[in-house]
Formats: structure tokens, C-alpha cells, sequence
């Protein structure tokens, strides 16, 4: 696109041969527009104006603005963009027509041709002419349009702006309206009497029912002043109450004064009472006094306490209870602990700093724990028990505060000094005096299922290393104190009962006084039988003749490692009945030669699980019962036959018994073996029993049945 | 672990009668708990007997306790401990059971002083009582003397017993009565043998002699005193004769003397088996010599003397042997051994011990 300059001017030539009127451009270079025209490539067009009037009338317009200044802006507004057109189409065409003819010419040649193409060169410059001009118009054209539209742009951009201005308008003020619509007054929470109330109670000039029937504005109003009047009324009597409460407080305080100042002097009366309370075998004060260190106690010493106090006095008058340790401490128990990181820290500031202070090394840190999880509670209750000939059994019971058991700690003492024979060394043993009171409770595992788990955190493998400190956690313990652990399995009722203690008391006690008594016996009976005396009571003498020649030797005690390594004790190992709770002891009997050991097996149950012995004879060979059937039958005699050799109740006297018994079947054994005819000399042992005969049945047994009045021997 | 504040009421009073009765059943059950081990640890098994039918063993032990094994449930496949365990276990007498025979309906047993019948076919039911019991015609004594062996003399349908009185009894068991008197032993006789072909009983005894009874005449035909042939008189254990087993002209003996097999008709030792153990059960079984004693094992003998096998078993010591031979029952066909122990060894072959049935 090109611009025209607006000063070049068109003339408008009517041709006389009929030829289309050509716009004639007067000052013009031509030559750039040409080129300008080719280089676009245009082809030539031919503008034909058609009609003569249009011709007529824009040739009078030429001439009006030809006077003052031509303008083709103007004339672009005048001319009709059609009929330029159709000018453009024609002057295309005439030119076309006008270059074939000057080729035409051209080629024919000759000397009037030169003429004629000037002829047509020159109408073809007119022709060009009006094509530039024609050009020139449609720019203007084009300016024209474009300002147009921009100008009808920046219109519309104004309203669109004004529009939205109006919009945002509209959109706030809704805002507004939305805000005020929604406005809350805080007297709609006021809860107010009801309507018709206000109206019954209130005065009139507050409720001024003229106006405000009608006004509910004037009517919420007047309602408001309502309430308020009558909260000042309420503030008042409020305060009123206040002030009499204070009054009712100090009253109170004077006469707790009174109270305290009362208490010491009833102490006094009571002091003063005691003596009398003594003299009238009447211990309310003292019993008084350790019930309120039982309340002290944990749940299931004071079950415990509770119970041996009640079985104490009721069947047992020789059962003496007391509470030990420490009410202070029992008390620090109770306090909330303020630091409660843990479970296990009960501990005291003391021992805390010990604590911080060991800190560095793993183990002390472990040791620590285990302490703490062993940890007993401060009180113990102390239940001594008296038996007839005046020894005392201490048994003094224990709780496991982290472990939840109760461990008891027993000691026997006499009315007299005993001199201790080394055999009896464990008979009476803190260890062992209770082990098996029941079958099986040798108090060496815990009895709560939970401890195991407890045990594993720091790495206590059985409590059985700490029994010998702590004491032994006997089932019937727990028993005792009314803790119930059901064996194998997970759940658990671990609750203190009284019932679960009481229906043991009795039994319990009973067996502890057996126990006791029993003990006390066989330390008395080894006390001689460590000088190779086998005491025999008067009322077991009948199961014996009178002359017993064998003597027992030795009694000593043996390990339980030592007895299952012996070679004749195989069978009582294998039949099970030598566990690691009994008591083994090695007894020797001699006659002349011949030597009978015997192990003894001494279970904790005794005297009502008998003893069991196991023979070896040491005479011209060695005989145990897989050799020799005699050496079994006196087994036999001693083992199964026991029961005729316990005496009278409660057969204390049975283990002297079997040994006894054990002297007269080797007595019998002895005199009764056939004599070899063919070694010489009489023979070691004269047969000095009667004895109706020497053997019987196919085993050859040997007459070991004594019987009593008569004095003979005779065979089971 | 935390305790609240003890809120538990002062004085309570027993919320339940006591009722310890738990803690004395406890003690007592373990008492009879050791009594019975006791009992089993020093059991001796005298005597067995195989039922008519070989299913059944019955063994009898020194309480006086008479056992019924099912062989069968045993030796069967599918066989469990239990069926190792007595169908059923009965007091038959207050002694020992020192001896037991079995006829084609009764079981026969004989312990102190008298002997005992009980019908195989009700035996097994509970709380059997016996179905005749006799007592041999002894002369008064302090003390009721032992049966230790019963035989049975099919031929007669007669039964011999011998024992502590130094006799052999014979009984009809048609009718119950004692027939004879065999007296000639000086001391109690320990084994009975029977001649097959001819009506000829031997008795070993503690004085030391083997003799031979003719029961048409009732006569005492031959004695044998064995501890007085030096080739097998073993001084230091005694003259008794403990076993004795006899085959046509061939009779073997033991017991204080060496294990001796005889000639009878030219009395004269032929083979002395060289065992230092004495003897207590001695039978022919095909060609061999089957012997028990002191000692665990079950010896085998060949006729020459030579040991052919020694089969331990579980007992210390052996009493009795038996050979379930009935031919009623042929997978039942097993030797037997029992002693002192609750035990009843069962061999399946003579090569080994199989399992053992128990008290």
C-alpha cells in the first residue's frame, strides 16, 4: 500500500469515436507508479465510465473545487465505490485491448505503424492515469475505514468500562444490604420472662402496657428494663448469702477447735485406763493399735492378718499375730508419687540419687532394677505359732509389691537348747523346714504367671536365687493372703479374698504344727542316731525281739547329686522318686563282716510319705536287689511294709522304726544263710532266731516276719 | 505396682465355713501315689499262664494280684500303651500267686495253702469271683504251707500240687477230691514235670533231689540227688533244685546245682551247661534248652552245652517262662518272661525283646 499525494489531479477526456471518458492525470510521475504497478502485477485494467449524466456531473464538481484546493479526500466521499469498480475493470480491458493492437501493429510493420502505436501509447498513458488515480482513491479509502473503526472501538471501550463500574456498584451495595439484614442484637440472647408474665408481675411504669402493646420495639424494650431490674434484685440477695456462709464458716472452726482440744485429753483418760484394762486381762488398746497399723498393710497381708486373727481366736489359741516394720515408710507408699515416670519407681529421693549417681554402667543399672522389681513393702506380718512342747514356729510373711507374691521366712525355735547333730542340718533349715507342706509347693518358682514376663525386662532367670533373701512364695502362701493364681492359664483374678483364705487357715495351720512337730522329731531322733543308737519308744518295742545284734554305724547325710550317682539306686531314680526337694541321708549297719549300706530317700512330706531306703550288702560279694531276691524282699519289708512300723500317731517314730527293722532283717539274713559244707569251721553267724523255716516259695525267701508275743520268725 | 489405701473392713468374719478339705486330699492322693510306686518298685511276677484260647496271658505277683494282658491288642498293629496295660487285675489270694495252669476252661491258680479255680470266660468281666477254691488235707502247722507248683495229668483229668508240706497232692477235677499222697521229699519241693508217654511224675525240691513218681502205683520209682554229682554240685549256692523240665528219657534240672541235663534211665549227667547264675525256669523248646534265672537274660542251650543265645530282657531276675503254643491263636505264638518287676517281657521270636506288658 501506497499513499497518494493528494495533489495530483485527474482530467476527465471524452473520446469522440465512442470511446469510455479516461481519467487523465496531469502531474504525475509516471514512471514510479509503473513501476510500482508492475512490481505488484497488476494487470492492466480498463475503467469504463458508463452514462453520460454521471460524466456530466462529476466534471461540474471538478470544476467547483478546482477553484480552491483539490481534495480527493473529498472526492472519495462523493464517488461510489461501485462504479470505481467498474472504472477499474474497463481501463484493464482497454489497455489489454490496446497492447495486443500495438503488437499487432508491431508485427506487421511498415511506416504509417509508427504512428498508430503513438496513437495508442499515448491513449494507454491515459489509461494509466486513471488506474493510479483509481489506486490512490482506494488508499484514502482504506485510511478512512481503519479511523473508523478505531474510533468505534475506543466507544465501545468506554461503555464496557462504565458498565462494569456499575456492576461493582450493584455488588457492594447488595453486600451491604446482606450485612444489615443479618445484624444480630445482643439482647436476643437475654433469656426474659414470657410475655404474659412480664406483663402480670411487672409494675406498670415499667411495662407501660399502652405503648407497648402495640410497639414490639417498645415492648422488647421495656421487657429488657424488666430483667435488669431484676438481676440487681438477685446480685443482691446474693451477696447476702455470701456474707451469712462466712458467718456459718467461723462457727464451724471454733468448735473444730474445740474438738482437737478434746482428743488430747481423752488420750489421757486412756493412758490412765491401761492398767486397768491390764489388770482385767482386757488388750482393746493394744489390739486397737495394731489394727490401725493394718490398715496400713497391703491387700493381701491384711487379708492374712485379718484371717490368722480371726482363726487365732476363734480355734487357736496358741497362734500369736503381730505386724512388723516400718508404718512410716508404709505411709511414704500411699503418697501420690509426684514424678510418675514409671511403674517401677516408688523410690524414695534417696535412693533416686544412688540411682543417678551409679548411672554409668549397664549392669549396676540392671542391678538396680531387679532390686526395685524384689522390692518388699515395709510392713511383714509376724505369725508365731506354738506347738506343744513349747517350740515356736516364726513364720514371718512378706509382700512383693512389684511381683505381686507373697513370700514367707520360717524359723523354728525350742524350749530347750538343741545340739545340733550335722546330719539334722537342713531338718530345720529356714530353706527347707516348709518345703512340700502341700505335694509340690517346694516355694522355688514364682507362683504368678505374670512375673516370668516381669523377670525377662531384667533379666532374672528364676526367682529361686533370691528365695534364701527374700523368702519362698509357697502356694499356700498366697493361699493365706487370699491371691489366687489358676495354673496355666492366661487369665488371672489376682484379687485379695478373704474366702480363698480363710477356707485355708485351718488345714494350713494344721499341717504347719505336723510339719513343725515332725521336724523337731527327726532332729531329736538323728541327734542319737549319730551315735549308732537307733532310739526305740517303749510302744514300738513289740515290733522288735528283744536282742537285735546288727548296729547302725553311720548316719550321715548326703547330697542329691552323690545319691543318684549311686549304682543300687537306680530304681528309685527311674520310678521318679527322687526329686531334688527330698532329704538323702547314708546309713550303715553292721555284723561282724558283713556290711548293709542304705540310702535313704527322706521326703518332705514325712512323716506320712514314708522313707525310702535302697540296700547294698557288703558280705562275700556285693548284693543289691538285682542280685539277690533277699535284699529286694527286705526292701520290701522296710519300703511297701511300713505301715505296721509307724507307730502311734502321728508316727514320728517311723524312720527309727525302719532302721531298727532294717538291723533285725539283716540279723535274720545273716543267720539264715546256708552254710557251705564244704568251707571249714563254724560259721560267723550262729543262727540264734527262731525261725519256723529257712526258705519258702519259689524266690527262696527268708523269714523276715516277726512275730510278737511268741518271739518267732516266720515267712509274709 | 501401686496399691490403693487398704479400704477393707475391720475384724471380718470367715465369709465361708473352712472348707480345707482340698490340702488333706492333695496329701493323701500323693501318699497313694508313692505307696503305689512303692508297690510296682518291689513287685515280683511268680507265676503266668496263657488262656485255651491264646489271646489271653494272666499273670500272677506276690500281693496276691492276679492280671489279664490281651496278647492279641498287643501284638496287633494298631496297639497302643494301653493295651500293654491289664484288661483287668483282680485280688485273687492273700499271699503270693506262686503258681497258675491253665485247662480248656479254668484258670487254676495256688498261693498259700490253697488253690483257686476261675473260669477263663468270666474272668474278664469286673468283680469275678472264684469258682471253687481247695485246700491239699495238710497236717496241722504254725504256719499254712506254699503250693509252689501245680501240674496238670491230662490223661486222669487229675491235678498234682506240691509245695511247703514236702508232698505231692494229687486232686480229681471231677470231683475236687484229694486223691494220693506222694510223700518222700525231706525240705519243700519247688518244681513239678510231667513223662508224657508214661504216667510218671518228676519233683525237684530244697533238699536237693529230683524224683520220680509212678502215679498208678504212687510210688516213689527213682531218685536223683544232684548236688552229689561233683560235675554239677555247687556248694556255695545251695543243694535246691529249682527247674526241672523232662523230655521221653531226657531230663534237665538247675537251680543251686549247675544246669544239668540227664539220662534218666541210666541217671547219669550228660551235659552241664556252664551258667554260674542259679536257674529258676528251665523248657524244652524244639531242640534247644530255654532256661531264666538270676540275671536279666533268657538263655538259649543246645543240647551239647553250647550257649547258642542270651536275650536280655527288663527284670533283674526271671522266675517263669511261657511259650503261648495254643494253636487256637498262632499270631499270638510269643514267649513270655516275667520276674522281679511289674513287668511281663514279650519276645515275638527268640531273638529279641519286643516290648513288655505292666502291672
Amino acid at each position: 500500500m501506497y499513499h497518494l499525494k493528494p495533489q495530483s489531479q485527474v482530467i476527465f477526456i471524452t473520446f469522440p469515436n465512442g470511446m469510455p471518458p479516461v481519467l487523465k492525470p496531469t502531474t504525475t510521475p509516471v514512471g514510479t507508479t509503473m513501476s510500482s504497478e508492475s512490481s505488484k502485477k497488476r494487470k492492466p485494467k480498463v475503467i469504463r465510465s458508463d452514462g453520460a449524466p454521471a460524466e456530466g456531473k462529476r466534471n461540474r464538481s471538478d470544476t467547483e473545487q478546482e477553484g480552491k484546493y483539490y481534495s480527493e479526500e473529498a472526492e472519495v466521499d462523493l464517488r461510489d465505490p461501485g462504479r470505481d469498480y467498474e472504472l477499474y475493470k474497463y481501463t484493464c480491458q482497454e489497455l489489454q485491448r490496446l497492447m495486443a493492437e500495438i503488437q499487432d501493429l508491431k508485427s506487421r510493420g511498415g511506416k504509417d505503424v509508427a504512428i498508430e502505436i503513438e496513437e495508442r501509447r499515448i491513449q494507454s498513458c491515459v489509461h494509466f492515469m486513471t488506474l493510479k488515480k483509481l489506486n490512490r482513491l482506494a488508499h484514502i479509502r482504506l485510511k478512512k475505514g481503519r479511523d473508523q473503526t478505531h474510533e468505534a472501538k475506543q466507544k465501545v471501550d468506554a461503555y464496557h468500562l462504565q458498565l462494569q463500574n456499575l456492576l461493582y456498584e450493584v455488588m457492594h451495595l447488595q453486600k451491604e444490604i446482606t450485612k444489615c439484614l443479618e445484624f444480630k442484637s445482643k439482647h436476643e440472647e437475654i433469656d426474659l420472662v414470657s410475655l404474659e408474665e412480664f406483663y402480670k408481675e411487672a409494675p406498670p411504669d415499667i411495662s407501660k402496657a399502652e405503648v407497648t402493646m402495640g410497639d414490639p420495639h417498645q415492648q422488647t424494650l421495656a421487657r429488657l428494663d424488666w430483667e435488669l431490674e431484676q438481676r440487681k434484685r438477685l446480685a443482691e440477695k446474693y451477696r447476702e448469702c455470701l456474707s451469712n456462709k462466712e458467718k456459718i464458716l467461723k462457727e464451724i472452726e471454733v468448735k473444730k477447735e474445740y474438738l482437737s482440744s478434746l482428743q488430747p485429753r481423752l488420750n489421757s483418760i486412756m493412758q490412765a485406763s491401761l492398767p486397768v484394762q491390764e489388770y482385767l486381762f482386757m488388750p482393746f488398746d493394744q489390739a486397737h493399735k495394731q489394727y490401725e497399723t493394718a490398715r496400713h498393710l497391703p491387700p493381701p497381708l491384711y487379708v492374712l492378718f485379718v484371717q490368722a486373727t480371726a482363726y487365732g481366736q476363734a480355734c487357736d489359741k496358741t497362734l500369736s499375730v503381730a505386724i512388723e516394720g516400718s508404718v512410716d515408710e508404709a505411709k511414704a507408699l500411699f503418697k501420690p508419687p509426684e514424678d510418675s515416670q514409671d511403674d517401677e519407681s516408688d523410690s524414695d529421693a534417696e535412693e533416686e540419687q544412688t540411682t543417678k549417681r551409679r548411672r554409668p554402667t549397664l549392669g549396676v543399672q540392671l542391678d538396680d532394677k531387679r532390686k526395685e522389681m524384689l522390692k518388699r513393702h515395709p510392713l511383714s506380718v509376724m505369725l508365731d505359732l506354738k506347738c506343744k512342747d513349747d517350740s515356736v514356729l516364726h513364720l514371718t510373711f512378706f509382700y512383693l509389691m512389684n511381683l505381686n507374691i507373697m513370700t514367707v521366712k520360717a524359723k523354728v525355735t525350742t524350749a530347750t537348747e538343741l545340739i545340733t547333730p550335722i546330719s539334722a542340718g537342713d531338718l530345720l533349715s529356714p530353706d527347707s523346714v516348709l518345703s512340700c507342706l502341700y505335694p509340690g509347693d517346694h516355694g522355688k518358682k514364682t507362683p504368678n504367671p505374670a512375673n516370668q514376663y516381669q523377670f525377662d525386662k531384667v533379666g532374672i532367670l528364676t526367682l529361686s536365687d533370691y528365695v534364701l533373701e527374700l523368702g519362698h512364695p509357697y502356694l499356700w502362701v498366697q493361699k493365706l493372703g487370699g491371691l489366687h493364681f489358676p495354673k496355666e492359664q492366661p487369665q488371672q483374678t489376682v484379687i485379695a479374698d478373704h474366702s480363698l483364705s480363710a477356707s485355708h487357715m485351718e488345714t494350713t495351720m494344721k499341717l504347719l504344727k505336723t510339719r513343725v512337730q515332725s521336724r523337731l522329731a527327726l532332729h531329736k531322733q538323728f541327734a542319737s542316731l549319730e551315735h549308732g543308737i537307733v532310739p526305740v519308744t517303749s510302744d514300738c518295742q513289740y515290733l522288735f525281739p528283744a536282742k537285735v545284734v546288727s548296729r547302725l554305724v553311720k548316719w550321715v547325710t548326703v547330697a542329691h547329686e552323690d545319691y543318684m550317682e549311686l549304682h543300687f539306686t537306680k530304681d528309685i531314680v527311674d520310678a521318679g522318686l527322687a526329686g531334688d526337694t527330698n532329704l538323702y541321708y547314708m546309713a550303715l549297719i553292721e555284723r561282724g563282716t558283713a556290711k548293709l549300706q542304705a540310702a535313704v530317700v527322706l521326703n518332705p512330706g514325712y512323716s506320712s510319705i514314708p522313707p525310702i531306703f535302697q540296700l547294698c550288702l557288703n558280705w562275700k560279694g556285693e548284693k543289691t536287689n538285682s542280685n539277690d531276691d533277699n535284699i529286694r524282699a527286705m526292701e520290701s519289708e522296710v519300703n511297701v511294709c511300713y505301715k505296721e512300723l509307724c507307730g502311734p500317731w502321728p508316727s514320728h517314730q517311723l524312720l527309727t522304726n525302719q532302721l531298727q527293722r532294717l538291723c533285725v532283717l539283716l540279723d535274720v539274713y545273716l543267720e539264715t544263710e546256708s552254710h557251705d559244707d564244704s568251707v571249714e569251721g563254724p560259721k560267723e553267724f550262729p543262727q540264734e532266731k527262731m525261725c519256723l523255716r529257712l526258705f519258702r516259695g519259689p524266690s527262696r525267701m527268708k523269714p523276715f516276719k516277726y512275730n510278737h508275743p511268741q518271739g518267732f520268725f516266720s515267712h509274709r | 505396682m501401686k496399691h490403693q489405701t487398704s479400704t477393707l473392713p475391720f475384724l471380718s468374719v470367715f465369709l465361708e465355713p473352712p472348707m480345707g478339705m482340698h490340702g488333706q486330699v492333695l496329701a493323701a492322693a500323693k501318699e497313694a501315689e508313692v505307696f503305689q510306686a512303692l508297690q510296682r518298685l518291689h513287685m515280683t511276677i511268680f507265676s503266668q499262664s496263657v488262656s485255651p484260647c491264646g489271646k489271653f496271658l494272666a499273670a500272677g505277683n506276690n500281693y496276691g494280684q492276679i492280671a489279664i494282658f490281651s496278647l492279641s491288642a498287643a501284638l496287633s498293629s494298631e496297639a497302643k500303651e494301653e493295651s500293654k496295660k491289664p484288661v483287668v487285675t483282680f485280688q485273687a489270694h492273700d499271699g503270693p500267686v506262686y503258681s497258675m495252669v491253665s485247662t480248656d476252661r479254668h484258670l487254676l491258680s495256688a498261693g498259700d495253702g490253697e488253690v483257686k479255680a476261675w473260669l477263663w470266660a468270666e474272668m474278664l468281666k469286673k468283680g469275678c469271683k472264684e469258682l471253687w477254691c481247695r485246700q491239699p488235707p495238710y497236717r496241722t502247722s504254725l504256719e499254712v504251707p506254699e503250693i509252689n507248683a501245680l501240674l496238670l495229668v491230662p490223661k486222669e483229668n487229675s491235678l498234682i500240687l506240691a509245695g511247703g508240706d514236702c508232698q505231692l497232692h494229687t486232686m480229681d477235677l471231677e470231683t475236687g477230691t484229694f486223691t494220693r499222697v506222694l510223700r518222700g521229699h525231706t525240705d519243700y519241693i519247688h518244681c513239678l514235670a510231667l513223662r508224657e508217654r508214661s504216667p510218671e511224675v518228676l519233683s525237684g525240691g530244697e533238699d536237693g533231689a529230683v524224683r520220680l513218681w509212678d502215679l498208678r502205683t504212687a510210688k516213689e520209682v527213682q531218685t536223683i540227688e544232684v548236688y552229689k554229682h561233683e560235675e554239677c554240685s555247687r556248694p556255695h549256692n545251695g543243694r535246691w533244685i529249682g527247674c526241672l523240665a523232662t523230655d521221653s528219657d531226657w531230663m534237665v534240672c538247675g537251680g543251686g546245682p549247675a544246669l544239668t541235663l540227664w539220662h534218666l534211665r541210666s541217671s547219669t549227667p550228660t551235659t552241664v551247661f556252664p551258667m554260674r547264675a542259679p536257674q529258676k525256669h528251665v523248657t524244652f523248646y524244639q531242640d534247644l534248652i530255654l532256661s531264666a534265672g538270676q540275671g536279666r537274660c533268657v538263655n538259649q542251650w543246645q543240647l551239647s552245652g553250647e550257649l547258642k543265645a542270651q536275650v536280655p530282657g527288663s527284670s533283674p531276675g526271671l522266675l517263669s517262662l511261657s511259650l503261648n503254643q495254643q494253636p487256637a491263636a498262632p499270631e499270638c505264638k510269643v514267649l513270655t518272661a516275667a520276674g522281679n518287676s511289674c513287668r511281663v517281657d514279650v519276645f515275638t521270636n527268640l531273638g529279641y525283646r519286643a516290648f513288655s506288658l505292666s502291672f
